[in-house]
């Protein structure tokens, strides 16, 4: 800090010398962005460009007849207007390319691009595409998963094997139906959850032009620099090396960048008219243009032994993937395997469905499945705990996952099983921190800072109006588990350049690696990571990232992986480059390594066995809850958030990214209702969807980090970035559980919700539930 | 058809945008925010949600903290504006930058303008903010990454820097 006068930094001055792994020195980006400077995609222009305009469907299902461009072309200003015969290869998409750059005959969602309107300026742009007169004959629409699957249902993709059905997961371990049938006691509930936008701040955009030697660059926003090239190239028919994707400020992303939007619209228009093009989306063209956390329905039954011991799990999992594949066949994957959630059950049948719908599109999102699997896993146990008169914490520490354990797909866990450890951190932070907590049989008497005492039993509407409307409060707690890195023999790698410059010592050096940081803080780590290894201050250390032709491919910033593969490469190609070092006179060497982490394979499509992952990140979360009983709404006032991280390399990054987490995590728990109805997005704007806000955000979010080192990891580090999301949907259900005694089941918790359930709760034995011996069902409301 | 849609006539408008005497032609209908985005070049006012909820766009009016997108350029006309370009003076950042910096109070950045913006009319009201009054003086300003945390450290640094720092510049639009 001695570098402070007067609370003014000059600007250049180098940072001082707290830069290696495990220290927090300050972002070197956060200047350009406190000060205005940084420059996101809707920030760029080039010179002489046309700006463009995306003509989208606004109806769910329907057959194009007939594309009039002539009263868009007459209008002063616009220069041209691109529709599917002008696309040289209409497909793309992540994991199948099944869907067009403009609409192919028919259009199969509201947000889908029908023509691409390109004029001298925004205005005329705009002004064009509401010209552009396209007839459609409206098909019936496929409303949802149910519909979709019902004999006679029109097909959303005509010509897939399987109809409506986009993928079918099933996962088999002993013999869930007996183990069920002959538990002490068994649970079965259903549970929902709808779509989440990612909304992030910066709305989709970017610039596209022709380089004078014939290559198209795209420069915008995405995740994964590298397969955007792939997409991108393929649409217009070129080899990958034609096409370059540079990456401005990415203004978030969370999985919503994944898949593409603007960037195949922007090179179509810049190949095809050899003009460099601009394209900005408003906030309703994101909101209806990129795909969404999936919205699942999920039915579990559970069963315990007499001694407390989780024996079988059967669940099924449906998912509306709306009428694109984007990443639904692995998400759908993903949350199957999750469908038990941390613990060891030893039978176990689990089924997943993703199905074509005419709703928007779903793919990524930060958890990818986790948090709505878990939602069903970590609500069971919490009710099988409860069910036996168990303690919350005591029922999970019996049944979590060890060492060693099997995963449901019968092989053993990747080593580093952090489940155990992150529970009885986070539960004995939230008993220090809040005054809350489980001593391991029961509630701590008199700990929790809730006015109710315990047994007292919840007064209901019917018999106590005046008792329901003071504010109650109550503690929950969940687990979480999710797949760090790529899943299911997906290809997993990521390479890095290391270059070191120096005369007898090694004085500086380059990485290069194609890894977008998106606001989560991977560029400092990567150099963090660099410069431990080469003993260099960070300002030492440049890095090359954000350029498909400048940096070597690392893969995705998803699925929480690139301080773990990324990192790793770097790790390596530090080291490869040092080793060079001594051995030659140069003033320059360079080192490429190619990182590959422990093969995953496919699961056995019949009984799901295989190797799904190579590594998990753990977490638990501990949630306090002010329920008002007269409103519905409910107020988070603390969370303790525990990680296990293998190594922290910047820990004030980890600590944003749990914050961050829980944020999101508390929107999609309480406040973020994205609505569709018959194929028509209901919210729009964030007029209509509610985002967190500082007010909605507790004060007190206590980020707990634990470091068992992950065998693989730069410096033992891991993953940790989606795990935020995972436990705390389960743990405000079971904190307004404890608080007025009703258990949610239909994802957001909204105050209608909350006034329902105590609505149709049962008197006052809405919280002194007596457990039945046999099945009692429980399908929520 | 061509004539309903034809572009409204220009007008001239002038303003001091963070000390300097800038002057454009504008459409009635063009806010306050393109201006300085697309006009003047000003690009650290960003545009998030087109519905006034987000608050990336937040400048300094006449002295008071405006989201941008709902002002109109010729409302602005004869105003004195600051944008966060005009923020730091002299090679030097403005404590509240400082703060962000110092106490990571951002991520991808995209609402960080509009943050500091407002907390800089916030300190202006009220040097030394409890956290309930910082929360609630960020209520129009959304952040997708932060969870908020560090941003209320942010303006708490940058409050105890301003009162330590007899130099720093609160009021550059005042000059």
């Amino acid at each position: 800090m001695g570098m402070l006068t007067l609370g003014h930094r000059r600007a250049g001055m180098p940072p001082a010398p707290r830069d290696v792994v495990g220290t927090s020195p300050p972002r070197p980006d956060a200047l350009a962005k406190v000060t205005g400077a940084a420059r996101y995609p809707g920030d760029l222009s080039r010179p002489g460009q046309l700006h463009l305009w995306a003509v989208l469907a606004g109806r769910p299902h329907a057959r194009i007849l007939g594309v009039d461009a002539r009263p868009a072309l007459a209008h002063p200003g616009v220069v041209a207007v691109l529709t599917a015969a002008d696309v040289p290869r209409n497909r793309f998409g992540l994991i199948e390319d099944d869907q067009p750059v403009l609409a192919e005959g028919v259009v199969r969602w509201v947000g889908e691009r029908v023509a691409l309107v390109a004029a001298e300026t925004r205005e005329a742009a705009a002004t064009g595409a509401r010209l552009v007169e396209v007839t459609y004959e409206d098909l019936p629409v496929v409303a949802d998963p149910a519909t979709a699957l019902a004999p006679g249902t029109p097909l959303v993709q005509p010509g897939r094997p399987d109809g409506n059905l986009l993928t079918e997961v099933r996962i088999r371990r002993g013999d869930a139906a007996g183990a069920l049938a002959g538990a002490a006691t068994v649970l079965e509930a259903t549970f929902t959850t709808t779509w989440q936008e990612h909304a992030f701040l910066q709305p989709e955009a970017g610039v596209a032009w022709v380089e004078d030697d014939g290559r198209v660059v795209v420069e915008t926003a995405g995740q994964w620099a590298h397969d955007d090239r792939r997409e991108v190239a393929s649409t217009l028919g070129l080899p990958d090396e034609q096409v370059v994707i540079r990456y401005a400020a990415i203004g978030g992303a969370f999985g919503g960048r994944e898949d593409l939007t603007v960037q195949p619209l922007l090179a179509l228009a810049a190949w095809t008219l050899r003009r460099p093009v601009a394209l900005v989306w408003d906030r309703t063209e994101s909101m209806l243009g990129h795909p969404k956390r999936h919205p699942m329905s999920i039915r579990a039954r559970w069963g315990v032994d007499g001694d407390g011991r989780i024996r079988g799990v059967e669940a099924d999992l449906t998912a509306d993937a709306g009428a694109y594949a984007s990443t639904s066949q692995e998400v759908v994957k993903a949350a199957t395997l999750l469908l038990t959630g941390a613990y060891r059950v030893p039978n176990v049948a689990l089924h997943g469905r993703a199905v074509l719908t005419n709703n928007v599109p779903t793919g990524a999102f930060r958890g990818f499945g986790a948090p709505q699997a878990q939602f069903a896993a970590e609500s069971m146990v919490a009710r099988l705990a409860e069910a036996i008169g168990d303690d919350p914490v005591a029922f999970r520490q019996r049944n979590l996952y060890r060492e060693g354990d099997l995963e449901p797909t019968g092989r053993p866990l990747p080593a580093g099983v952090g489940a155990l450890a992150t529970l009885e951190a986070c539960a004995a932070e939230a008993r220090r921190r809040f005054g809350i907590g489980w001593d391991g049989l029961g509630r701590v008497p008199g700990a929790s800072s809730a006015p109710r005492q315990a047994g007292e039993a919840v007064p209901s509407a019917g018999t106590d109006g005046i008792a329901r409307k003071r504010p109650r409060r109550g503690v929950g707690i969940a687990c979480g588990i999710k797949n760090l890195g790529y899943s299911f023999g997906f290809p997993e790698r990521a390479t890095a350049t290391v270059e070191l410059y120096g005369r007898g010592e090694v004085e500086r050096a380059t990485v290069r690696i194609g890894a977008a940081d998106v606001g989560q803080g991977v560029h400092l780590a990567l150099r963090q990571i660099a410069a431990d290894g080469l003993r260099l201050p960070l300002a030492a250390v440049a890095l090359v990232a954000d350029d498909s032709a400048e940096a070597p491919d690392a893969g995705s910033a998803s699925a929480s992986r690139l301080t773990l593969v990324a990192g790793r490469a770097v790790h390596d190609a530090v080291a490869a480059a040092r080793a060079k070092w001594p051995e030659t006179d140069d003033e320059r060497v360079e080192a490429t390594v190619t990182y590959r982490p422990p093969a995953t394979t496919p699961l056995d499509p019949i009984t799901g066995e295989g190797t799904p992952n190579y590594c998990y990140g753990y977490a638990a979360q501990a949630v306090e809850v002010e329920v008002d009983p007269a409103t519905g709404v409910v107020r988070v006032l603390g969370v303790v958030s525990a990680h296990d991280v293998g190594r922290a390399i910047n820990p004030r990054a980890i600590e944003g990214q749990v914050e961050g987490g829980v944020a999101q995590a508390l929107g999609y728990a309480l406040l973020e209702d994205f609505r569709m109805a018959d194929g028509f997005v209901l919210t729009r704007t964030w007029d209509d969807y509610l985002l967190p806000t500082a007010l909605d955000v507790p004060d007190e979010i206590v980020p707990l980090v634990l470091e068992t080192a992950d065998p693989n990891g730069p410096f033992g580090a891991r993953g940790m970035a989606e795990l935020p999301l995972v436990p705390f949907l389960p743990a405000v259900a079971a904190a307004i559980h404890d608080a007025v005694g009703v258990w949610l089941t239909d994802q957001p918790f909204t105050p209608e919700r909350v006034q329902f359930a105590l609505d149709d709760s049962p008197g006052t034995s809405a919280r002194v539930r007596t457990p039945s011996p046999a099945t009692s069902s429980d399908d929520g409301s | 058809m061509a004539d309903t849609m034809a572009a409204p006539a220009k007008v001239a408008i002038t303003l001091t945008v963070n000390g300097e005497q800038r002057t454009g032609q504008v459409e009635p209908r063009t806010l306050l925010v393109h201006f300085l985005r697309e006009g003047l070049g000003l690009t650290g006012a960003h545009v998030g949600c087109d519905t006034s909820q987000c608050g990336s766009c937040v400048v300094e009016l006449n002295g008071a903290s405006v989201k941008s997108c709902t002002v109109l350029a010729v409302q602005a006309d004869g105003a004195e504006v600051l944008t966060i370009e005009g923020l730091g003076r002299d090679g030097a950042y403005h404590p509240i930058q400082e703060g962000f910096w110092e106490k990571h109070g951002l991520q991808c950045g995209y609402c960080t303008p509009g943050m500091i913006m407002s907390a800089y009319g916030l300190l202006k009201r009220n040097p030394d903010p409890s956290e309930d009054e910082i929360r609630h003086a960020l209520d129009g300003n959304l952040c997708r990454c932060t969870g908020y945390q560090n941003i209320v450290r942010s303006i708490q640094y940058a409050a105890q820097l301003m009162k330590d720092g007899p130099t720093a510049p609160v009021a550059t639009s005042a000059d």
